[in-house]
């Protein structure tokens, strides 16, 4: 079977009775993608993501692989690896029983299984119950169960849980083998600080609509956020000269917020001022040890987005 | 059956047996039918017969439905519990060969406890007695696939594992123990007027109830107590194999829609 290329669904809307869980939802993965869906608690994540599992029934929508479209078969489920959220395992199976069943049912090599505990880093507890694992080596365990049988579509929910750093080191070395081998992976997620480096493209939910999908740059710009840029003074700098140029600063007239705090001045302006502040700490740069320039987080960049559309969406909400 | 139902009854099977809950009770079983046959050789063969067939008959009733139901009772809300439905369920298998896996490879581990429990008592019992407990062992197996596809029936129906194990003792104590009660009582409070057919059909009707009346004419208790004038209901094999079929495969059958409806969420 050849790889997929392109997979797309397309209008995707979900309704349990009343309640609208998915409305006009699209998403597309390209081959070497890693997308990342995020979005407040019952924004349809989890929902979006059981569409393409085949373990929710949509009322509408349009699977489309290659151009092609497709139900969610057996064949196509036989590409599809899957980390749901929170998985606890079989208490009386040790880790290797975990995976050597999942090894069966996808006819993968005992090599490969042996492989993957080496990489999940679980290959001496693996003879162990799982009943004895902490949870972050559950978490482990199912990133190893998705990555078994080295499946085109990858699909990850809250893929960071419980996660330590060396979880997530084998999660983000996961993500780029996916994206170099040509592969797709799907992640929904929280954690949007930590998993922004490997996303290719946010799309974020909200109500069961799409509020954006976007790259992560184009999300900051979107948001639009102030930057916060620390200038770190000489030690041995007269009080005077410092003053001066804070008030260089100050009467650039650009700045949000102005801090002096042992030494250093933290000045905050809007992302398109930036290079406006170079222009001015310029003269002053002899007297400057260092300037560091603090881009908004993701995490932010989210909830700027998230509650800008609340906000937009309750106008006179706020006055001024 | 596909590749990975194939995988999913061996894995039934062995987490089912690595659970401890089946080693205990398989040795459970296996101690009362020890004690029951080395209590029966110490008179005359012929009554030891009878008396060890006759209390392993009760001791199996008893003990077979909660073992097979318990045994049953986490096959789907366990794993809806544990999050683990969803990724079972988004491999390359139908909803219904995931029903019948679960079932198999669990009848597997249940088969195994009953067959080491008779096996040992078999083993150690006197030679008039073997045949006795060998006849045992088919029945058994049906009283226990009867129960644990009640039991899977449970796990597919419940919303909490903990929920699906009190329902298991409930219905226990219901059809193992008060059943036979209820029909004493009903013949009492209407005086007979529910007739003796209706009460038979009721017998037959709980697999705990046929089961007993098998093994009564595979012993050759059944016309010892009709010569005692009592009302011992005939169940033709006809009529057994319907009820087994049935209660084997209908709640298997409910479990199947339910799973097939409800998906991974409850």
């Amino acid at each position: 079977m050849s790889a997929i290329q392109r997979l797309e669904l397309v209008g995707a809307a979900v309704r349990f009775g009343r309640l609208t869980v998915l409305d006009d939802v699209s998403i597309a993965l390209s081959a070497g993608e890693c997308v990342g869906i995020a979005g407040p608690n019952g924004c349809g994540k989890s929902t979006l993501i059981r569409v393409l599992l085949g373990l929710v029934r949509p009322d509408a929508a349009m699977l489309r692989i290659d151009g092609v479209p497709r139900q969610v078969d057996n064949a196509l489920k036989a590409q599809l690896g899957y980390l749901p959220e929170m998985v606890a395992f079989a208490d009386s199976l040790s880790g290797l029983q975990v995976l050597r069943f999942i090894a069966r049912a996808r006819a993968v090599e005992r090599r490969r299984t042996d492989a993957v505990l080496e990489r999940i880093g679980l290959a001496d507890a693996a003879r162990r119950a799982v009943r004895g694992y902490s949870r972050g080596m559950r978490q482990r365990l199912g990133l190893g169960v998705a990555i078994l049988a080295e499946p085109t579509l990858l699909i990850l929910d809250e893929p960071t849980g419980g996660l330590d750093q060396q979880g997530l080191a084998v999660l983000r070395d996961v993500l780029d083998e996916w994206k170099r081998c040509g592969r797709m992976a799907l992640v929904a997620t929280h954690d949007l600080a930590l998993m922004e480096p490997r996303l290719d493209r946010i799309c974020l939910l909200q109500d069961g609509r799409v509020l954006a999908d976007e790259t992560p740059s184009q999300l900051r710009q979107r948001a639009a956020l102030p930057v916060r840029v620390s200038f770190a003074l000489q030690d041995d700098l007269a009080s005077a000269d410092k003053a001066a140029f804070a008030t260089a600063i100050s009467s650039w007239g650009r700045s949000l917020q102005l801090e002096q705090r042992n030494g250093n001045i933290d000045v905050v302006v809007p992302a398109d001022q930036l290079l406006g502040l170079v222009d001015v700490q310029r003269p002053y740069q002899t007297r400057l040890r260092s300037m560091r320039v603090h881009e908004p987080g993701m995490d932010q960049v989210y909830d700027e987005l998230v509650r800008g559309k609340a906000r937009a969406s309750e106008p006179r909400a706020e006055v001024d | 059956m596909g590749r990975v139902a194939r995988a999913l009854i061996i894995n039934e099977a062995i987490e089912r047996l690595r659970d401890r809950w089946v080693i205990v009770v398989s040795v459970l079983f296996a101690l009362l039918a020890v004690a029951v046959s080395l209590y029966g050789r110490r008179g005359d063969a012929a009554a030891a017969a009878q008396l060890t067939g006759a209390s392993l008959v009760t001791l199996a009733s008893l003990l077979i439905p909660l073992v097979a139901m318990v045994l049953g009772h986490d096959a789907i809300v366990g794993e809806r519990e544990r999050n683990t439905l969803g990724l079972l369920l988004s491999l390359p298998v139908s909803r219904l060969e995931v029903t019948l896996a679960k079932f198999v490879g669990r009848l597997i581990a249940l088969a195994a406890a009953v067959g080491a429990g008779v096996g040992l008592a078999i083993a150690v019992a006197e030679s008039a007695q073997r045949s006795t407990l060998a006849a045992l062992i088919v029945p058994s197996l049906l009283l226990g696939a009867a129960f644990l596809s009640v039991g899977v029936l449970i796990s597919s129906l419940a919303r909490r594992q903990i929920s699906a194990a009190s329902a298991v003792v409930a219905l226990w104590f219901l059809l193992a123990i008060f059943y036979d009660i209820g029909l004493l009582g009903l013949m009492v409070a209407s005086d007979g007027a529910v007739g003796g057919k209706t009460i038979a059909a009721l017998v037959v009707g709980n697999p705990v109830g046929l089961f007993r009346l098998q093994m009564l004419s595979a012993l050759g208790g059944a016309q010892g107590l009709r010569d005692a004038g009592l009302l011992v209901p005939q169940a033709a094999s006809s009529t057994a194999f319907v009820m087994w079929t049935a209660w084997i495969l209908l709640p298997l059958i409910g479990s199947a829609f339910l799973l097939a409806r409800r998906g991974d969420r409850g």
